[in-house]
């Protein structure tokens, strides 16, 4: 009975330690806009008061989640794309060596080409439609995948390979079930740079060349001079954003054979 | 179900470093036979050159007629890895079912196998719980779950305590009496050597070269108490003096 008593108070004790681990942040941000906000000349459309901008949420959901549906469309399929092509281009690194060497020097070329110039090459060439952000964001996305999957893959034990030689594995097995499980560790570490980056090159996207999504919203506030609009579109990222960073950091642990030693 | 080896004029060079020279060993089907010498004399290198992990630069290996490459594509081969070649992520249990997996044969059950190496109620730990000398166990296990023909051991007891050492010696010496496979076994300790082989190699270093094969005069499987016999006295003092004085007097 007593056991049981402590461990709820122990589960009470653990919610309340995260509810006062995010909420500290919070609160701590908003104390620091209003000190702003009261020690600063700034115009109001340059650093509204939070409750405008709460407001101005509440009056715009319907336009904020219609265009954040948008913004989702394109980081998603950006993101998904980033893995099949960073995951497949390693595993061709690692299978056909001579393919990096063909293809590398572009990939790293396409990377430090500023993304300004990527899009408007982009828009030139396709338009500014769904095809467009979602080649830009890959194009974004898929080096940091490209660069770990390929680091993992070649992350195995030399002695698990003698084993797998010995024991005459195909070279499918030894993708599958060697390669694969020793850079999962690898991929995961990808994913939280991706994921996030992904998010941001979207709405960046959006507020260079679309008609659509929560990039379109912000350079409609700003033309506007609706700073309370554009803060509130701020904040939807910023929780978007951390939500996807602690679903892909929960799933990525427990993927992980490197972090999780539980039965 | 066993292999005659002939190992003929093997030699091989790294660069300008020759690490064997000249080996000449005809090893006979069901043989137990064990390699010392000093660490560096190519002990690992011969192991892996009958593996087919490596090419010799000259002479050739004979597995029961055959290329080392054709016996090892007929999954006849297990090697004992010095250190532990098991899947980070798999639980032990898992670990040796995988070799069974691959090579697509049980010889042994794999519950069993871990049993009788000591590792009961440690089947579900992962490498990363498990002490060094509890993974050489599971090492081991996963190395001969198949049932070689072939046995390569490379230091296998290396990381066990004397008592664990003596019982997994006791092990094989055991189940070899009722398969009878060859096994080719490098080890460090001479008592251990004497008690399990039928011949023991000595080599020397610098290149790496047989020195001299010491027969065991004893039937196999011996217990315990041949270690009191004249035999095992006579041929351990002998094999000490070759190791300890002549090639270290030699370098
Ligand atoms: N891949 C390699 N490249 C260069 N030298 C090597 C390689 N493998 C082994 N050697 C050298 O060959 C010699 C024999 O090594 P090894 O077979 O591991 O000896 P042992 O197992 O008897 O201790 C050593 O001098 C070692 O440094
Ligand atoms: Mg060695």
């Amino acid at each position: 009975m007593s056991e049981r008593r402590g461990k709820r108070a122990g589960a009470m004790g653990a919610v309340a330690s995260t509810a006062f681990k995010v909420l500290l942040p919070v609160l701590s941000i908003f104390g620091l806009w209003y000190l702003v906000i009261y020690t600063s000349e700034l115009p109001r459309f340059v650093i509204p008061d939070p409750k405008m901008v709460l407001l101005s949420l509440v009056e715009n959901r319907a336009l904020i989640a219609e265009q954040f549906m948008h913004t989702l469309k394109v980081a998603g399929a950006g993101f998904l794309l980033s893995n099949v092509l960073g995951i497949g281009l390693a595993m061709l690194f690692v299978s056909l060596p001579v393919s990096r060497n063909a293809i590398m020097p572009a990939a790293i070329t396409i990377r430090n080409v500023p993304y300004v110039i990527i899009v408007t090459v982009l828009a030139l060439a396709m338009g500014d439609g769904f095809a467009t952000k979602v080649t830009v964001v890959t194009l974004a996305g898929f080096f940091p995948v490209l660069v770990n999957t390929y680091r993992g893959l070649r992350a195995v034990d030399p002695i698990v390979l003698d084993r797998m030689r010995i024991l005459d594995a195909s070279l499918w097995e030894v993708f599958v079930k060697v390669r694969l499980p020793y850079s999962i560790p690898f991929i995961v570490a990808a994913q939280e740079i991706t994921g996030s980056a992904s998010i941001v090159i979207a709405i960046a996207v959006e507020w260079m060349i679309s008609r659509t999504g929560l990039g379109y919203v912000i350079n409609q506030g700003m033309m506007a001079y609706e700073g309370e609009l554009v803060y509130a579109v701020a904040l939807v990222a910023a929780v978007f954003s951390f939500v996807v960073y602690s679903v892909i950091h929960y799933l990525g642990q427990r993927l992980n054979w490197a972090e999780s030693n539980d039965p | 179900m066993s292999v005659p080896v002939v190992i003929r004029k093997i030699g091989r060079a790294y660069g300008a470093m020759q690490a064997l020279a000249d080996v000449d060993l005809e090893i006979g089907a069901g043989e137990f036979v064990s390699f010392v010498g000093p660490s560096g004399c190519g002990k690992t290198t011969l192991l892996r050159i009958v593996a087919d992990l490596e090419k010799p630069t000259s002479g050739e290996v004979k597995i029961g007629g055959a290329n080392p490459k054709e016996v090892r594509r007929q999954k006849k081969l297990g090697l004992v890895s010095q250190r532990p070649a098991v899947l980070p992520w798999k639980r032990a249990l898992d670990d040796v079912k995988f070799t069974q997996k691959i090579t697509q044969r049980v010889g042994y059950p794999a519950d069993q196998l871990l049993r009788d190496f000591g590792l009961e109620g440690h089947e579900r730990k992962k490498p990363g719980q498990l002490s060094g000398g509890m993974l050489q166990r599971v090492n081991c296990a996963s190395a001969i779950a198949h049932d070689p023909e072939l046995l390569l051991m490379d230091e296998p007891f290396s990381a066990l305590d004397e008592m664990k050492r003596e019982e997994m010696g006791e092990w094989f010496a055991r189940e070899l009496e009722t398969r009878p496979r060859t096994v080719l076994f490098v080890t460090h300790h001479i008592d251990e050597a004497v008690l399990l082989s039928d011949r023991v190699v000595v080599f020397s270093a610098s290149p790496g070269r047989v020195y001299e094969i010491v027969a065991i005069g004893a039937p196999r499987p011996r217990d315990r108490s041949f270690r009191e016999s004249r035999i095992f006295i006579e041929t351990t003092a002998r094999l000490r003096k070759m190791l300890f004085q002549d090639l270290e007097a030699g370098r």
